[in-house]
């Protein structure tokens, strides 16, 4: 590094701190006004009910050992079913859910606000980083990178001459939006550790979630092979009992 | 090293050491895999700024990162008294996950903490 630069101690303390401890606190703002944003609505019976059956069959799924096998297979065919088990959608009831729960205004309106308040404060922090900390080198990262880079952590400065490890205020930003998601993690808890990225996952696929969701469990429910447990839990309590007599 | 862990994981899960079928409670597995995301998460935090104050360039602090994560796991095998079974359905969950995850924040803290110190 025979051409270091030399940056004004200014910079650190008018554009690096200060653009941090910003984004950290625009984080917390935003954490706390989406929260104040969220609506309670009140869940529909059906999806509820829905729900809990998902539940049962997990919970049926996950403890089938310890069952006698005829018990699992009557809890299997009350759950999977052809004609009434609690599993089984018929066909066009799935596509009536699926238009139903686009028609509800509510539900538009939630993810509406939902993604505004993702949205509107990231604009603004843009804007507000273009515009008072444009053009400057505010920071250097400690290791070296390839020419390739240039774009990505020097944005809004075009000089070529500069090393590629100088940080523009630009690319600072953004550097701060991806890494500071653990920092908010840890000091916000953890619900909004999954907030951004799996929020906007989820609202894709939201709308044929229940049905979808019925069948996948009806299949695995339907494939899973019945051992049970005890007969080996009864050796084992044997062992157990033995030795506390001993 | 592992002194953030939180106390939850030792929730003790009913597992059999004995037998082939493991038998877990699934929402405890996900509160001690939690703990061990948090903790990850603090210590990569704290190392980037150690890093960066101790001056580590290149290849230096890529290691320093790798070092904290093998302690960090050899911590929360020690905490969970080297029977990984009876709190994790097995030995990645201790040793592996999380280890990549920590990494943005590594190195946002670590150039932050060296340009304060070092750069200006």
């Amino acid at each position: 590094m025979a051409e270091d630069l030399v940056l004004d101690t200014a910079i650190r303390d008018w554009v690096l701190v200060p653009l941090s401890v910003v984004m950290v606190l625009i984080g917390i703002l935003r954490y706390f006004v989406s929260k104040l944003m969220r609506s309670t609505q009140l869940p529909d019976a059906k999806v509820v009910k829905e729900g809990q059956v998902i539940i049962r069959a997990r919970n049926l799924r996950a403890a089938a050992g310890f069952i006698p096998a005829k018990a699992f297979r009557a809890r299997r065919i009350y759950f999977t079913n052809e004609e009434n088990g609690l599993l089984h959608v018929p066909k066009e009831q799935a596509q009536n859910a699926q238009a139903q729960m686009f028609s509800d205004p509510n539900m538009a309106m939630d993810m509406m606000k939902k993604n505004l308040s993702m949205i509107i404060p990231q604009t603004l922090t843009f804007a507000w980083v273009n515009f008072f900390f444009s053009g400057f080198v505010a920071a250097k990262i400690p290791f070296p990178l390839t020419q390739r880079f240039r774009g990505m952590l020097q944005n809004g400065i075009d000089l070529s001459t500069v090393d590629v490890s100088y940080v523009s205020s630009r690319s600072w930003y953004f550097l701060n939006l991806f890494g500071l998601r653990g920092l908010f993690s840890l000091i916000l808890g953890e619900e909004n550790a999954v907030d951004d990225t799996q929020k906007m996952m989820q609202m894709g696929g939201f709308g044929f979630d229940a049905s979808r969701s019925l069948a996948a469990e009806k299949d695995s429910l339907d494939i899973i092979q019945h051992e049970w447990t005890l007969p080996k839990m009864e050796q084992r309590a044997e062992e157990v009992l033995r030795k506390l007599v001993k | 090293m592992a002194a953030n862990e939180d106390s939850r994981s030792s929730d003790r899960k009913s597992a059999d050491d004995s037998d082939d079928l493991p038998i877990f409670n699934a929402e405890n597995l996900q509160s001690n895999m939690k703990s061990i995301y948090y903790s990850r998460t603090f210590l990569s935090i704290i190392g980037g700024v150690v890093a960066g104050i101790w001056g580590f360039t290149g290849l230096t602090g890529f290691v320093f990162y790798f070092l904290i994560m093998a302690v960090a796991s050899l911590g929360l095998a020690a905490k969970a008294k080297f029977s990984v079974h009876t709190y994790f359905d097995s030995w990645n969950r201790i040793l592996v996950d999380g280890v990549l995850g920590g990494l943005m924040s590594f190195v946002l803290f670590w150039t932050f903490a060296y340009d304060i110190v070092h750069i200006f």
